[in-house]
């Protein structure tokens, strides 16, 4: 079998397969808004905690 | 017989460089142990053994050998399930197995041997045998073999399919690989030019700053080197895992370019104390790396979605109660899960630790240790950990088993319980100015050290509950390539949640990428590289003692 070949067949895996869907739905993402605001704020006050720490010495 | 399962000579490529990660494991996890122990300052160690000998052990074997072995593998069978692996490609990747475990053998061996007590950051002027920076080289080079392989994979994969978008993993992988090719050029060229030559005594003196700038070229995207087989994972695998989709094929993409863009060009926010570099080019090193936070942003927010649209659909409302709809008793979704959690802290430490002034608290304190603790050892390995449960099984053609999967549940609540206490009392000794790289010591019965001591302990004993999770999981390895009924374990592959979205075609213009990439790095690095090499001070004789070579 040559190389082409064999890459070809070993290449027919399906990847990513997609569902056909008709319909177009914005999806509820309101928990996902919050959580990502939560990172944020944890960043925000981790960051200005060892800011202050730094002040502070 | 499952359909589309890896073929067997690939399966056993993929399963060779796992072997070699898991005894990693075993080994530098025990390594890990001594030094936790020798830190509380009620141990010492026996035959002579010295804490830096073990310490060279801990980082060289966790942080390069089992990430970059499971990583490599990890990454093979990926490319094998979405592009397809050609005999040559096989071929190629043994000769590239061989040689970096050669490299691997050899720079090892100069560690036990005690030749080579100069950490995993090997900083001149600390100087190590020759043959362990051959041994680095040789490894290298044989990732390296890695790198060209999955190159052509999608090359050979684009060529049959002209026009056609790339395969989301096949895409990941190559983008991960670039990042590695990119950064390693600089770790190849000071031990290449520097390293060895020196330790040879074929040049008196070592450029000790251009050494130093070379290392962090390549040590922080080495970081992302290690990340992003786990963002793969979150990305492509954990939502099929979920019984959900994965939310969007182009903000997937689009992370993963910034992390090619923005990853490399960042490495003086490592140097931010050192002397001897413009602050002006440090300063602009610290916005890009602020800028490389943005596309974890993304991921945080594309898994959030994940899981909401998953739990929503299953019929959970409200806020939150749709993280009732995720399978907390399914270890290949909870263990990645904590790893997601536990980059929370992990990233917002990294935003302080390339903040300037905030570097000025921490830099060279052990909170830099919990910091990477928390990422590469938590984050990065229990989503590895997590992705072992169906990979290893379906690479050797075997079946998790319940019981299996509950011992896994506990192997990760144990990981997750002696990393809470070892790194969060690292942390907070940090922030106390406990030094990292440092045996136990009283520091003359100073009043600051005594502060220390309780967290020291603390760390002993989250390290021993992290030994008994490695002694777990490198059980839980062995069963599962050995001892589970012979079966076929699914390959989680998900599916996109937006069959309509269009990715544009422009995220496959590899020239712009690269080239946009290079152009980062000319302009991070040019000017200060030549202010470096013209201002230097004299360069440095070696020094093998007290801890180079003894």
């Amino acid at each position: 079998m040559s190389k082409q070949s064999a890459l070809k067949q070993s290449s027919a895996h399906d990847v990513h397969e997609v569902e056909d869907i008709e319909t177009h739905e914005e999806p509820n993402l309101k928990g996902t808004f919050a959580a990502v605001m939560f990172i944020g704020v944890f960043i925000v006050v981790s960051w200005i905690g060892v800011y202050a720490l730094y002040m502070y010495r | 017989m499952l359909k589309n399962k890896i073929p067997k000579p690939e399966s056993k490529i993929a399963m060779a460089h796992m072997y070699v990660a898991f005894i990693a494991l075993l080994v530098g996890g025990l390594m890990g142990l001594l030094q936790t122990f020798v830190r509380s300052g009620e141990f010492t160690l026996p035959f002579g053994i010295g804490y830096y000998q073990i310490l060279t052990v801990h980082g060289v074997v966790l942080g390069l050998v089992l990430t970059t072995f499971f990583i490599i593998g990890f990454q093979y069978a990926l490319m094998s399930k979405s592009v397809g692996m050609s005999k040559g490609h096989r071929k190629w990747a043994w000769i590239g197995y061989i040689v970096t475990l050669a490299g691997t053998i050899m720079a090892a061996t100069m560690i036990l041997l005690g030749e080579a007590n100069v950490l995993y950051t090997f900083y001149a002027p600390l100087q190590a045998h020759p043959l362990y920076y051959i041994g680095l080289a040789l490894f290298v080079v044989g990732t390296w073999i890695a790198c060209f392989i999955n190159f052509n994979q999608l090359y050979q994969w684009k060529k049959q399919d002209p026009g056609e978008k790339s395969p989301l993993m096949a895409f990941m992988v190559v983008i991960n690989m670039l990042i590695w090719f990119i950064s390693t050029l600089g770790v190849a060229s000071t031990v290449l030019f520097q390293f060895i030559p020196w330790s040879l005594g074929m040049v008196d003196e070592i450029n000790v700053l251009v050494s130093r700038t070379l290392f962090w070229y390549f040590g922080h995207p080495l970081v992302y080197f290690w990340l992003l087989p786990a963002y793969m994972a979150w990305y492509t695998i954990i939502p099929k895992i979920i019984g959900g989709k994965i939310f969007s094929d182009g903000l997937a993409r689009l992370a993963f370019l910034l992390f090619l863009l923005f990853s490399i060009p960042v490495g003086f926010h490592h140097q931010l104390t050192e002397p001897g570099i413009d602050p002006f080019w440090k300063y602009i090193q610290v916005i890009l790396t602020f800028m490389v936070a943005i596309p974890s942003l993304l991921t945080a927010f594309s898994m959030f979605a994940s899981f909401e649209m998953a739990g929503r659909a299953k019929g959970h409302k409200g806020l939150f109660k749709w993280f009732k709809g995720l399978p907390w008793k399914d270890v290949r979704f909870l263990a990645p899960f904590i790893g997601m959690v536990a980059f929370i802290p992990g990233g917002a430490g990294g935003l302080i630790n390339a903040s300037n002034q905030l570097n000025g608290v921490i830099h060279n304190t052990i909170w830099v240790t919990g910091h990477f603790h928390l990422t590469v050892a938590t984050t990065v390995m229990l989503t590895f950990f997590g992705l072992s449960y169906w990979l290893i099984p379906h690479l050797k053609g075997r079946t998790l088993t319940p019981k299996l999967n509950k011992l896994g549940l506990i192997q990760t609540w144990v990981w997750t319980i002696g990393m809470s206490i070892m790194s969060g009392s690292m942390h907070i000794q940090g922030l106390l100015g406990a030094p990292r790289r440092s045996a136990f010591s009283t520091y003359g019965g100073s009043e600051q050290a005594q502060e220390w001591v309780g967290y020291q302990i603390a760390q002993a004993v989250g390290g021993s509950i992290l030994f008994i999770g490695i002694i777990l999981m490198v059980y839980i390895f062995f069963k599962l390539s050995f001892g589970t009924p012979k079966g076929d374990q699914e390959f989680p592959v998900a599916e996109y949640a937006d069959v309509n979205e269009r990715t544009p075609m422009v995220f496959e213009n590899w020239k712009l990428w690269i080239g946009i990439a290079a152009v980062l790095i000319l302009f991070a690095y040019t000017i200060p590289f030549i202010d470096i090499i013209q201002n230097s001070p004299p360069g440095s004789p070696g020094f093998q003692f007290p801890i180079g070579r003894g």
